[in-house]
């Protein structure tokens, strides 16, 4: 079986709504992975690619509540749709507060459950990409030297080649050398491009 | 001859006058202790209190006479005849006995205070001239009758008096120590005035005929002083017991009103706890109903939602281009299966209710109402209905679970009080009756609340029917469940002009074939 495109996880304790979430998503082309329980989801590695969690409230062992926060504190960032059959106003003021995309009570709509999956998958895809993207910027960052990294902060402040120049006691030839090579690495267009950059990566002028 | 003899000079010791007084004023305090005393008690207790506190006061009256008459020295010795001496002892405690009787009366008219007055004041110079005629002497006495006179005067004055004061006292003044010295002092005055008056009447000639000494003793000082401190000591002892049985019976009363205030306070916490019985009653009784409301939505609910999700799948199959019918088919099948797995639930619980095997024993419906009326008594009170019981006599027996029958019919007061609640046009009433014919006996709840219509009356006994904002709809259906395990029915019919009528039969004891 080749890698999916996407993944929807399942965890309920009761298989026969399992099976039927399982044939839901399938029916419009996405991949579903089954959990009975909390600990049987982690036991397992899932593949790295752009996923959901659709989970019950009530589960056995730990809540699905509680297990949203589990997730929040191990830096887990997948996206959360909570399925219940007795949800209340607080619980899902709760959860949503906590940042679940959706919170649905039994038995739902068909589409609301796949509307909220595909917000979620694409919510977890836009956090990937951007994932990429940092990891990328972060290389990039890591290839300049130590004198291209004590220019780059003096750059984004919009100081002039001679005013650096005269901060690092050097000629504002070599700085204009540096400034180049910092562009050229970082494959800023601009310097405005670079500002963003150094704001993904956390730099402050 | 005699009359032309100088009388004989007398003179008084003037410390055995004042211990004279003081024995005086001190048998006056113990007589108001006392009758205050006497007053206070009834039955044996006053009996002892009239005798011992009679031969108290006696002896002091007696004793402040003798210590007055030796107080008074004549030039020749002076010796007593004993059996005189012991006759105005006699005299002094018959006297006060009577007086302690008078005073503890129960009621006093005036006539009869004067006339007790005038009776005492007649003993109390009694008890005073025999002890002078017990006087054995060289000498003779002769009277001034006119002072002989006032000095009866004086004792009948002093004898009203003390009678006044000692009738005053037992009504008011309680603890008024202050008050009741002072009266003391006035009463013991009084009987000095009587006595030494009384003295005063008498004068003394010498005598050459020797006196008669038989059966005559001579009282020394010493022993003046002897009688003195003994009955002093006594009265003491009289006044210290009243006392102690007023403190006695100070605590008695303090005791009885802290026992009236606990058996207060014991009915308050029983009135509080038996409400809060009921309403916990009440309460268990919501809560299990909701406890069992949220199951069995569970329970449903995860196949019902199963269904939907199954058969919304099998859409979404078949809509596909081309359609996916195996998948479509598999999504189906599961929905059957799940909507299978709902029905077996619902058949679950309807077992489950049947199953609740009764404990079956001999039941008196009418105790089993009166029973049901107490439990929902404040819930009646609160909603302001006024119950009507008609109770056939005679009622035979029924084989029942007492609690079940209890729930069946608490739950159709309970019902009856919800139909009445939004009644404001006409009093909301409540009527309850047994009945009996040869196979059944039955028992009817009606009301005067909405009431029910024809329809209504056989859906209300579904499941989940309610016609309340807060009811879950399962009372009426689980009354009925119960009432037919024990092989009997309960239908509603409406009541006119208004309200509705509940009732439900059981067999006789007797006549249950199962």
């Amino acid at each position: 079986m080749s890698k999916p495109e996407s993944t929807v996880f399942v965890i309920d304790d009761d298989a026969s709504i399992r099976e039927s979430l399982k044939s839901l998503i399938r029916s419009v082309g996405l991949h579903a992975e089954l959990f009975g329980s909390v600990q049987e989801f982690l036991e397992h590695k899932p593949a790295d690619v752009p996923s959901c969690l659709v989970l019950d409230v009530r589960l056995p062992g730990i809540s699905g509540l509680n297990f949203q926060n589990q997730l929040a504190q191990s830096n887990i960032p997948i996206p959360l749709i909570f399925i219940t059959g007795h949800g209340d106003i607080p619980m899902s003021v709760r959860a949503m507060k906590a940042g679940a995309v959706e919170f649905l009570t039994k038995p739902f709509r068909d589409q609301d459950l796949l509307d909220a999956i595909e917000v979620a998958l694409q919510k977890d895809r836009l956090r990937r990409q951007q994932e990429v993207e940092k990891s990328d910027l972060k290389l990039k960052y890591e290839s300049l030297t130590p004198r291209e990294r004590e220019v780059f902060p003096l750059v984004i402040s919009g100081r002039l080649n001679k005013q650096i120049a005269a901060e690092l006691e050097t000629s504002e030839t070599t700085v204009k050398v540096h400034r180049s090579q910092l562009m050229k690495k970082m494959g800023a267009d601009s310097l405005a491009d670079l500002v963003r950059m150094a704001e993904k990566l956390g730099i402050s002028p | 001859m005699l009359a032309t003899e100088a009388a004989m000079q007398h003179s008084y010791d003037h410390l055995q006058v004042a211990l004279s007084v003081l024995i005086a004023v001190a048998a006056s305090y113990a007589a108001l202790d006392l009758a205050e005393r006497v007053t206070a008690t009834s039955g044996r207790v006053r009996a002892a209190w009239l005798a011992g506190g009679a031969t108290a006061m006696g002896i002091g009256i007696w004793s402040m006479h003798y210590a007055g008459m030796l107080a008074f020295h004549l030039p020749v010795p002076v010796s007593y005849y004993w059996p005189g001496v012991l006759g105005s002892l006699l005299v002094g405690v018959v006297y006060s006995l009577s007086a302690l009787f008078v005073v503890s009366r129960p009621e006093m008219g005036t006539l009869r205070t004067f006339l007790g007055g005038v009776i005492l004041g007649c003993g109390i110079a009694a008890l005073h001239y025999i002890s002078m005629a017990a006087m054995r002497m060289a000498a003779m006495m002769r009277f001034d009758f006119g002072l002989v006179a006032l000095s009866v005067v004086f004792a009948i004055l002093f004898s009203l008096a003390a009678l006044w004061l000692a009738l005053h006292f037992r009504r008011e003044a309680k603890d008024q120590i202050t008050l009741k010295i002072c009266a003391a002092a006035v009463m013991g005055a009084a009987i000095c005035a009587m006595h030494y008056t009384g003295m005063a009447a008498a004068d003394f000639f010498p005598s050459s005929t020797p006196p008669d000494m038989s059966h005559a003793v001579s009282i020394s000082s010493v022993g003046t002083l002897a009688i003195a401190a003994v009955t002093l000591v006594l009265l003491a002892l009289a006044v210290l017991t009243c006392y102690i049985s007023r403190q006695f019976e100070a605590y008695a009363r303090q005791l009885q009103k802290l026992n009236q205030q606990l058996e207060h306070h014991v009915e308050q916490r029983t009135a509080a706890l038996e409400e809060t019985r009921s309403e916990l009653a009440r309460m268990s009784r919501i809560a299990t109903m909701g406890e069992l409301a949220a199951t069995i939505a569970h329970e449903i609910n995860q196949p019902l939602a199963a269904v939907v999700t199954n058969s919304s799948a099998a859409l979404r199959w078949l809509a596909g281009q081309p359609p996916n019918l195996q998948e479509a088919r598999q999504a189906l099948n599961r929905s059957i299966g799940e909507a299978n797995r709902a029905s077996e639930v619902i058949t679950r619980i309807r077992a489950l209710f049947k199953k609740a095997t009764p404990e079956l024993s001999q039941l008196d419906v009418n105790e089993l109402i009166r029973e049901v009326l107490r439990l929902a008594g404040s819930e009646l009170v609160k909603a302001g209905v006024a119950v009507h019981t008609n109770l056939a006599n005679d009622i035979p027996a029924v084989l029942a679970d007492r609690v079940q029958m209890q729930q069946v019919l608490l739950n159709l007061i309970m019902n009856s009080i919800d139909a009445m609640s939004a009644v404001n046009d006409r009093p909301r009433e409540l009527w309850i009756s047994s009945a009996a014919d040869a196979e059944e006996v039955s028992v009817t709840v009606e009301d005067s609340g909405v009431g029910i219509d024809v329809e209504a009356a056989e859906r209300i006994f579904g499941s989940f029917y309610t016609t309340k904002p807060h009811g879950i709809g399962m009372g009426l259906a689980i009354s009925r469940s119960i009432i037919e395990g024990h092989g009997g029915r309960l239908w509603a019919e409406p009541r006119s002009p208004h309200g509705a009528a509940f009732r439900f039969t059981l067999s006789r004891a007797g006549n249950r074939h199962e």
